[in-house]
């Protein structure tokens, strides 16, 4: 057992994975000698050496299109896109090829990749390091999308991401890389990609979120509390594919949901949520399932974000009106 | 004027530092830009300049110390005087930053101080990862509902569902409202035209239903009518006595209750008439309780509460039922219960008025008997033309369940029964 | 002709000054009057005092992360000089005395690094686009504006700026080739700081320097002593007179030193040395223009005053932006389209009646 953050949550799994699997390699920029800009490769070449943990030039296509050659060839690289920002010339790469190459070939081929991305806003960052892609990756049929909200699960659904034979988007929230603690197992262990999880039940509400807005979240729920409001909360982990099982289970038992998400409100998650919730739970309605994600805009810079992205008195207030519909 | 400096981000990530080396003291002279601090952190080794010119008032931290962002490094006096406030203060904000961080809303990158931490999860490893949220039983309703429900005021948790499923439908709400108590009083704002010839009336919940009703039943159930009359001079002469004696009492004695009596008894002969038929599950239903409903005449238009299990029930209960229900029916005072479950309807036009008629089913029951006014008209006894005093009949089933001889049948049983009212105890 | 003489494929260094600032290739030497040259070095003060004080209010958490330019000044300052107003500046984000030579404001600046979107608009820079963090993406703009140069037979050249790390994207590579097939006047000048955050630029590229790159895509190129301020001057020159007659693109290869770190949340110590800094310090641009200058009798100032003064003014213009208006609810909506949709004015709306609410529990 040690204490970790994030960060270290996530380093700890590349390490056992690279020691258990020498056809695990680890690549992008900044990520082997100086150990990321968020130093969560920190160590890993000093111990692994720079074939198997390097620093590549400066080239998000190519990455992406040299870990799908590598894939095919049998290795399972793990590579990094410095910040969500920056992954878009990656797209094409990921779209047309490691999305499709193992149902092009019938299965003959296949493309065991993660790409890691720290991803979201909320850190007073300059433009282009505040996105939240996730609903673009969700919409490619053949990817998978895994999104952790704390150091013992980042962990283990890293390693079930790196031991998955599809492609697996692996998005960190960066926001809270070092912001929470837990006493993680040294030892191996994944937990299952496409499992959502019931962090705390209620009866009133579900409340669905993911990443860093879990936190934020939570600390809603003490809010709804004190306004006699039973809410459930569900960390959702996997983006896609999605829980559908657990998601409607807790609607039928609530009659109400609201998701919480960073990212613009139009065609994301929330969106794809709400139909899952007319399409599970459509005679237990008690109100209209509500998304509570982010404008149709560009993220602010610094100065406006706070107008941006979702607070937990936001949440709230919307967890409320859901609740007196 | 104090100014404290608290240790800012200096980076993306990281905002807990170790000073590594101080380069002022206090009561030393400092000017903006200065350095004033050297911390050590993840990322970066740096100086800290200071962002005022004046002199140290404190300076917070030990070499070597650890501290978080937005804690005060030092003090800044721009007049050169000390006080113990400001150092309150300090305290004071380092308490509300830290607070604010937890909050996430200050700073760039939040790290976790060291004393906090979440405990370890056992998922990935225990072999069940049975993950069960506690289910609660709650109505299901179709949204139009739920929102009809609200719009009239009803809980629609006390709703009964009869659609598909158990599911509370519109239909289900408004069938509530019209038997419920606080019956919704539609606007009734009459809109005249010009001529006054023509009035238009919103229509109320209750017209709005039977209306529905009258449509669906005829739409469904194939409405087949016998008509027969019943010599009942013996059952005058007893309702004549009895009358007096259940006045004393406080109930009224009608016909009513003798023929409701006399279709319970038939009714257990003749299942048949007391079904019903389910074809969506392609099976008929045969009740074995015999709750009949009595048509009751209200200014807000017809309504039908019901006696429950009549067969069980003496001549003098039944009496006392027919009374309440009517009374109840006409100060709107009809309850759920009084509405639920009826198996067969009689309707009793009689009193008002009418000899036969065709009444309409109450769907989805199997039929309905009409009970028209009484006669006195001459009849044929012992092959002798008589006075006589004929009730008459009219009984509606669906055809699709009962067949001529099963209706006439049943008739017959009643019209026995009504001819010679002994034999309702006798059997 | 420094393009034909200093040929990228024989890896050929283009300087005029040494490290102590002593003339060595005087028939390259420029035609620069000597008010020029001392407002070249004074510019060059200015901008590497400014970039000091914005990594000091950046460490006092007044501003946040800022891309430090100490070190590259020199290639930045000439080409400030050689810009004319209608000439295009395609900026990366380390060009700070190019950015102010153009038009740009340091108030402007300190905003966009505060967190204002205002900052990067550069309102009275002619022709001067926003600071662009997707790395090279930016390239392919300046071709873009070339194009419409030749389009509609303007007078006008395009300063195209990138790091070395900008070299490997597909961007890069695809803007020199587009550029050079039609012919754009777009001067690429690749500052050449030998790092890509940590990355060496022996890790970057295979190839002996980046101006070869230029023979590959069919258009001139050289690599030239960036901390050279005259070397970069006539180089930049002879670039702007090619591109601006028509003949197409140009690549300058300006091989420098950052000096400093790569933006304030890097600690360079993480992967290279202090003997390397050091080694490179002897280069810097600063103390070579100024010897330069002494040695010909033209420095006349006490630039510890005028440091102070510069100070002071920097100063001013970050209080300035320190000051600038409160980011309002509308400005988040204000720009995304030229015009405003349905639905946004709906959620703007939405969250307007949140912070009703919000005022209400007070």
């Amino acid at each position: 057992m040690s204490v970790m953050t994030l960060v270290q949550a996530i380093n700890n799994a590349l390490d056992i994975k690279l020691a258990d699997d020498r056809n695990v390699v680890v690549y992008g920029e900044d990520v082997g000698f100086e150990g990321g800009v968020f130093r969560v490769t920190e160590g890993l070449q000093q111990k692994y050496g720079e074939n198997r943990v390097f620093d590549s030039p400066l080239a998000e296509a190519a990455i992406a299109g040299t870990a799908v050659g590598m894939a095919i060839a049998g290795l399972r690289p793990i590579i990094e896109m410095q910040f969500d920002g920056f992954s878009y010339p990656a797209l094409n790469q990921i779209i047309s090829h490691a999305a499709r190459i193992h149902n092009r070939t019938r299965g003959r081929y296949k493309t065991p990749i993660v790409i890691r991305i720290p991803y979201g806003g909320g850190i007073n960052a300059l433009e282009h390091h505040s996105e939240s892609p996730e609903a673009i990756y969700g919409h490619i049929p053949g990817l998978k999308v895994v999104i952790p909200s704390t150091p013992h699960d980042a962990k283990g659904l890293l390693i079930a991401s790196i031991e998955s034979d599809d492609t697996v988007i692996f998005m960190e929230p960066k926001r809270i890389y070092r912001a929470i603690k837990q006493e993680v197992s040294d030892e191996k262990f994944s937990i299952p990609i496409g499992k959502a999880k019931v962090i705390s039940e209620g009866t009133d509400v579900t409340v669905v979120a993911f990443g860093a807005m879990i936190r934020e979240c939570q600390k809603a729920l003490v809010m709804a509390k004190e306004a006699g409001i039973s809410a459930e909360l569900i960390d959702l982990r996997t983006i896609y594919p999605i829980d559908r099982e657990t998601i409607a289970k807790s609607i039928q038992k609530t009659g109400r949901i609201v998701i919480v998400s960073e990212a613009p409100s139009s065609f994301g998650v929330g969106a794809e949520l709400m139909a899952i919730a007319n399409e599970e739970a459509f005679l237990h309605l008690e109100a209209p399932p509500k998304r509570v994600s982010g404008f149709d805009t560009i993220v602010p810079l610094p100065k406006g974000e706070h107008f941006y992205l979702q607070t937990p008195e936001k949440i709230f207030y919307e967890i409320e009106r859901t609740v007196k519909f | 004027m104090r100014f404290i400096f608290k240790f800012p981000d200096i980076g993306e990530g990281l905002d807990e530092g170790t000073i590594a080396e101080w380069y002022v003291s206090k009561g030393q002279q400092i000017n903006s830009g200065d350095a004033l601090v050297r911390m050590e952190t993840d990322k970066v080794v740096t100086d800290i300049p200071s962002p005022k010119t004046g002199v140290i008032a404190a300076i917070y931290g030990k070499v070597g110390e650890t501290i978080h962002v937005g804690s005060p490094l030092v003090e800044i006096e721009i007049e050169g005087k000390f006080g113990q406030d400001a150092i309150e203060e300090a305290k004071k904000e380092t308490l509300e930053v830290v607070e604010e961080e937890a909050a996430g809303v200050v700073g760039t990158m939040e790290v976790a101080g060291n004393n906090a931490y979440l405990p370890s999860s056992e998922e990935g490893f225990s072999k069940n990862e049975k993950q069960s949220t506690t289910e609660i039983k709650k109505i299901i309703a179709t949204p139009v509902a739920r929102a009809l429900a609200k719009e009239l005021n009803v809980d629609i948790n006390k709703v009964n569902g009869n659609g598909p499923g158990g599911r509370v439908t519109t239909t289900d709400v408004k069938k509530f409202l019209e038997t419920s108590p606080q019956l919704q009083r539609a606007a009734n704002t009459a809109l005249f035209d010009d001529t006054e010839l023509i009035v238009y009336e919103p229509l109320s919940a209750i017209r709005k239903t039977i209306a529905k009703n009258m449509t669906m039943s005829k739409q469904n159930a194939v409405h087949m009518s016998v008509h027969e009359e019943v010599e009942i001079s013996e059952l005058i002469r007893i309702r004549e006595k009895y009358k007096v004696i259940y006045a004393e009492k406080n109930v009224k004695l009608t016909y009513l209750s003798f023929v409701l009596k006399a279709t319970a008894l038939a009714l257990k002969k003749h299942r048949a008439l007391n079904s019903q038929l389910d074809l969506e599950n392609n099976r008929m239903i045969y009740k074995n309780y015999y709750n009949i409903g009595i048509a009751v005449d209200t200014p807000e238009g017809l309504v039908v509460p019901v006696i429950h299990d009549v067969d069980k029930l003496s001549i003098f209960e039944i009496a006392q039922k027919v009374s309440e229900l009517s009374e109840k029916g006409r100060d709107r005072k009809l309850t759920l219960d009084d509405m639920k479950d009826g198996t067969f309807t009689i309707t009793n036009y009689g009193a008002l008025g009418g000899i036969f008629a065709v009444p309409v089913i109450n769907y989805p029951q199997a039929g309905i008997l009409g009970v028209g006014r009484i006669l006195k008209t001459p009849v044929v006894k012992n092959d002798q033309v008589v006075v006589g005093n004929v009730l008459p009949l009219s009984l509606t089933v669906d055809h699709r369940i009962i067949d001529g001889g099963e209706v006439t049948r049943f008739l017959n049983q009643i019209l026995r029964y009504l001819e010679e009212p002994v034999s309702l105890i006798m059997e | 002709m420094i393009f034909d003489e200093y040929k990228p494929l024989e890896n050929k260094l283009f300087r005029i000054i040494d490290n102590d600032g002593k003339v060595i290739n005087p028939s390259y030497y420029p035609n620069i009057s000597d008010d020029t040259l001392l407002k070249a070095y004074k510019s060059l003060l200015f901008a590497r005092t400014a970039d000091t004080m914005a990594v000091s209010f950046q460490r006092q958490g007044r501003m946040y992360t800022y891309p430090p330019n100490y070190g590259q000044e020199a290639i930045s300052v000439a080409a400030g000089l050689l810009m004319r107003s209608d000439d295009w500046l395609v900026p990366a984000f380390r060009e700070m005395a190019a950015w102010l030579a153009k038009g740009a404001t340091l108030k402007e600046m300190f905003m966009y690094f505060m967190g204002y979107e205002e900052g990067n608009v550069f309102r009275n820079a002619n022709h001067m686009l926003p600071i662009s963090v997707p790395i090279a993406s930016q390239l392919l703009h300046a071709v873009g504006i070339g194009y419409e140069i030749n389009y509609n037979k303007k007078d006008e050249v395009v300063f195209a700026f990138v790091g070395d790390g900008g070299t490997s994207t597909g961007d890069f590579n695809e803007a020199l080739n587009f550029a050079a097939v039609w012919k754009t006047p777009v001067i690429f000048i690749v500052q050449n700081n030998q790092y890509a955050i940590s990355v060496p630029f022996k890790k970057q590229s295979a190839a002996m320097n980046i101006a070869v790159k230029s023979v590959a895509f069919g258009m001139p190129g050289v690599k030239v002593d960036g901390n050279d301020f005259f070397a970069m001057y006539a180089a930049l020159k002879e670039a702007h007179e090619y591109a601006k007659s028509g003949k197409g693109p140009v690549l300058i290869e300006a091989l420098t030193y950052r000096m400093g770190a790569h933006t304030t949340s890097d600690d360079p110590l993480k992967y290279r040395t202090k003997e390397e800094e050091e080694v490179w310090a002897k280069t810097d641009p600063k103390k070579r223009l100024k010897q330069y200058l002494i040695d010909h009798n033209l420095w006349k100032e006490d630039e510890d005053q005028l440091v102070l003064q510069y100070k002071k003014e920097i100063e001013r213009q970050f209080e300035e932006a320190e000051n600038y208006k409160p980011y309002e609810l509308d400005d988040v909506f204000k720009f995304m389209y030229t015009d405003m949709p349905d639905d946004l004015k709906r959620q703007k709306v939405e969250y307007e009646n949140f912070l009703a609410w919000k005022e209400a529990r007070k």
